[in-house]
């Protein structure tokens, strides 16, 4: 299974909605605290050789695909900016947009995939920004949130739903037609790090968190969590669901592992895989590939693998 | 004075309250258009149906009364609140029962800009103008002021009071200071003067008493000076030890850099004379006994039977080159590294500034792919609606979705889920679309969705539509009433539901999915009618 060493610190990988052989690493110098950053485009194929990379002032935290242009790239940068990158373009013509509205880190950027014209920047200035790629100011800002908000997260089927993380300890539900939150989960007793919807069933919820848990919630329903999933020794730091079976997760955590769960099982964990040598700090599954998954990490490493095979196996 | 001021303060009476009562009709209107928001949505599976619970929103009211509370920021107290489960309507309930409404509690609904900010804000100007006009009538201090209940009056009396508390403490310590003190130096300089009267005959008597204290301090600075040479003697102990440590470490360390050479010159060795039976300088075997050699490393006794070890050697795989690559600094280091100020020195000065911000967007060269959960089950978006119209199936999403617009007519062929839009201005992702931005952020609907596709067959579309001109017109306004005129809808609802059965009506007459929104809207009222 491919294995492809980047220079800095991994932060976050997403496959393209587009090509099922390429996917797009964020990484940040010095483990993000203070230094450059770059996007890398990787191809994968007998081996993962790089389409190419772009180099940022600051850290890059996280990106997402455009889900309407295959060549758009929306990359969330440590100085509270977001960069645009178009593949198709020469890379002196690149980024095409730098936005910069947050006051602080912009931590995480998600593509709408219903309407996929808009996209939504989380940023440690607790607030959350709409933005489409063709307008230089932001749509909207939902500005409720008491701390960082690490992450925003659309509802897959709704296309004016989406649900927030916060290091206030709460999820918040918006609807982008409503001027605040419609609803105000208290997850966790602690910082809950990601969120993420269910594919097959847009009322369920799940958030990870810094107490090593991942809640799967339904919103109809939302005192008493789904389930609760324990198995990691430290922060979770993203969880993901998978686009093709229902209760199917990927969850990857300080303690350097990814695990895959189901929780609509007895015992929820299926599978755990500690290749990283350090903190994991990115997890994605494929839409393309049943069960392929990639990761990424402080070590500097991104990994693609089948589920159920060895991600170290050459 | 009086005549005048008398009306000022019944009127600045009246107006604190009239904000509070304006600020209780707001919330009222703003939960009324909450409610009527809600109507609109009957089972939107997003938004808390929960009534509000009596017992969270009294707890919460005590939480709030608390003094300690009353001190931190409102944000402060609105997240404690949502942390402990209350719902966002339970919060403002319990703000709005505090028996003390300050012009703080204002600022807790969220930053919205709309009509509800605007009646807020004016309340704010209400409130204050009233404390301006007093405050320019500065009436008897203490007792009129207490009377109103506003910020500065507080800060008049406070003021006052502390004038007339420094005042008299001054006054009191100059008092203190006549008094007191002024006789002590008289009697002082008495005292001095006596003494030298007396000095010559008391000179014998005070003698021994000098001598008495000079011994005493004597003996104090011999005891001080003893304890001081005590601790310098433990200093030097210390350190003393400290060298021998540091004696040892350096042995140590020379000992591993002197077997480090010694490996360095056998690999040579080992690498150059391959061929040769020669000198072998071997010294393999000494680093499994290095922690006990001294210094000076025993190459004389390196030297070996060849066989034995040359296959040690040999069988020992190659060590890495000592000048290897820079170890990547660990997450601590560099913390502590820009604690201290300093700043790696990896980092680049990079300009990622884009060169062209214009930049137009390429044309994508590929449509968007379905994606595995839209593919599997059918598009819940349309087929929901549809059904609860039909009411087969008990769907929870009556909201509608905004259509998935996709990027090329391509798509509208694909998609067979045709949803029309909720007609307000038309937002597109295409580039070169109108810009309303501010229509959006006034209306309640402030998502803007993409404007309606355009006609691709218009016998097609003739045929289904019925011949009403006005509709043409219509679907060129970019309006929100676009759909104003009939008299029956009022509630956007019904109108929105009854949209996709005109897109699954005209599917199934098998023309063209891709028609104007309000052309079928109108198709269907008046075929309603």
């Amino acid at each position: 299974m491919p294995v492809f060493k980047v220079p800095f610190n991994g932060y976050s990988v997403k496959f393209s909605p587009f090509y099922e052989n390429q996917l797009a690493v964020a990484t940040a110098q010095n483990f993000g605290i203070l230094g450059n950053g770059r996007l890398h485009v990787l191809q994968l194929g007998p081996a993962v050789t790089e389409r190419a990379a772009f180099d940022t002032a600051d850290g890059v935290y996280d990106l997402c695909w455009s889900e309407s242009h295959d060549s758009l790239i929306v990359a969330a940068v440590a100085d509270g900016s977001l960069k645009i990158y178009d593949l198709s373009l020469p890379p002196a013509s690149n980024p095409i947009r730098s936005l910069h509205e947050h006051a602080r880190e912009c931590h995480g950027v998600d593509f709408n995939t219903v309407r996929k014209d808009s996209f939504l920047s989380a940023s440690w200035d607790d607030t959350v920004k709409l933005w489409t790629v063709d307008r230089p100011a932001s749509v909207r800002t939902f500005k409720e949130h008491a701390y960082c908000v690490y992450s925003a997260a659309w509802n897959p089927r709704h296309a004016d739903v989406f649900a927030s993380a916060s290091g206030d300890c709460t999820t918040r539900i918006w609807d982008v037609r409503e001027p605040g939150s419609t609803m105000i989960l208290p997850a966790h007793e602690f910082e809950i790090l990601s969120c993420d919807w269910n594919k097959y069933d847009d009322c369920i919820i799940a958030t990870a968190s810094v107490d090593k848990s991942i809640k799967v919630w339904d919103v109809r329903s939302y005192r008493v969590p789904v389930a609760v999933l324990n198995g990691h020794g430290y922060a979770v730091r993203k969880v993901k669901f998978s686009p093709h079976r229902g209760s199917l997760m990927a969850s990857c955590s300080y303690d350097m592992t990814v695990c895959l769960w189901d929780y609509m099982v007895e015992d929820a964990l299926i599978g755990r895989y500690d290749h990283h040598t350090e903190f994991a700090v990115g997890v994605d599954m494929s839409v393309f590939v049943d069960g392929l998954l990639a990761s990424t990490g402080w070590d500097e490493l991104v990994y693609v693998w089948q589920h159920g095979t060895d991600p170290r196996a050459p | 004075m009086a005549a005048p001021a008398d009306p000022t303060p019944s009127s600045a009476d009246q107006n604190p309250q009239t904000p509070a009562v304006e600020q209780t009709t707001v919330d009222d209107r703003r939960g009324s258009k909450v409610e009527v928001v809600k109507e609109s949505y009957p089972s939107s599976v997003f938004v808390n149906s929960e009534p509000i619970r009596e017992e969270q929103v009294q707890n919460a009211v005590k939480f709030l009364s608390h003094p300690k509370v009353r001190g931190s920021p409102v944000i402060h107290r609105r997240s404690f609140l949502e942390r402990k489960g209350l719902t966002k309507e339970e919060i403002d309930e319990a703000f709005r029962r505090l028996p003390d409404p300050t012009p703080s509690v204002q600022t807790t609904e969220p930053v919205v800009t709309n009509q509800d900010g605007k009646i807020k804000s004016s309340a704010d100007v209400q409130t204050q103008a009233p404390t301006q006009v007093v405050q320019s009538n500065p009436v008897l201090p203490g007792g009129n002021t207490l009377k109103l209940e506003t910020d500065s009056r507080f800060h008049w009396s406070y003021a006052i009071l502390a004038v007339g508390f420094l005042a008299v403490s001054g006054a009191g310590t100059v008092v203190l200071f006549k008094n007191a003190i002024i006789p002590r130096l008289k009697s002082w300089i008495c005292k001095v003067a006596s003494e030298d009267e007396e000095g010559l005959l008391k000179k014998n008597n005070g003698k021994p008493s000098i001598a008495e204290e000079a011994a005493t301090a004597a003996k104090v600075a011999a005891a001080a000076a003893s304890d001081v040479a005590e601790a310098s003697r433990q200093m030097l102990m210390i350190k003393s030890e400290e060298k021998k440590c540091f004696e040892e470490l350096m042995g140590l360390l020379n000992a591993q850099v002197h077997e480090l050479r010694s490996m360095m010159t056998a690999i040579k060795m080992l690498e150059g004379g391959r061929s040769r039976n020669g000198k072998l300088v071997v010294e393999q075997h000494d680093d499994e006994r290095f922690l006990g050699t001294s210094s000076k490393q025993p190459y004389a006794n390196g030297k070996t039977v060849l066989g034995s070890h040359s296959v040690r050697s040999s069988s020992r795989p190659a060590p890495a080159d000592p000048s290897v690559a820079p170890h990547p600094k660990s997450y601590m280091e560099i913390m502590t590294m820009i604690q201290r100020g300093e700043r790696p020195s990896n980092i680049k000065e990079i300009n990622d500034t884009p060169p062209n911000p214009n930049q137009p967007l390429s044309n994508p060269r590929l449509a968007p792919r379905p994606k595995p959960w839209e593919v599997s089950q059918p598009q819940t978006n349309s087929t929901n609606i549809l059904q609860t119209q039909e009411s087969s199936k008990s769907s929870n999403y009556k909201f509608p979705s905004n259509p998935l617009s996709g990027g090329d007519a391509a798509l509208w062929w694909q998609r067979k889920n045709v949803r029309i839009t909720e007609l307000e201005a038309g937002n597109e992702k295409k580039p070169g679309s109108s810009n309303v931005l501010g229509n959006e952020q006034s209306a309640k609907r402030s998502w803007v969705p993409p404007q309606p596709p355009p006609v691709v067959m218009p016998e097609a579309a003739a045929v289904i539509r019925q011949p009403k001109k006005p509709s043409y017109q219509k679907e060129q306004t970019t309006d929100n009433q676009l759909l104003a005129p009939s008299p029956d809808v009022t509630d956007e609802l019904p109108r929105i539901t009854r949209i996709p059965e005109a897109g699954g009506s005209t599917e199934a007459n098998g023309k063209t999915s891709v028609l104007s929104s309000s052309d079928e809207i109108q198709a269907e009222e008046n075929s309603r009618y």
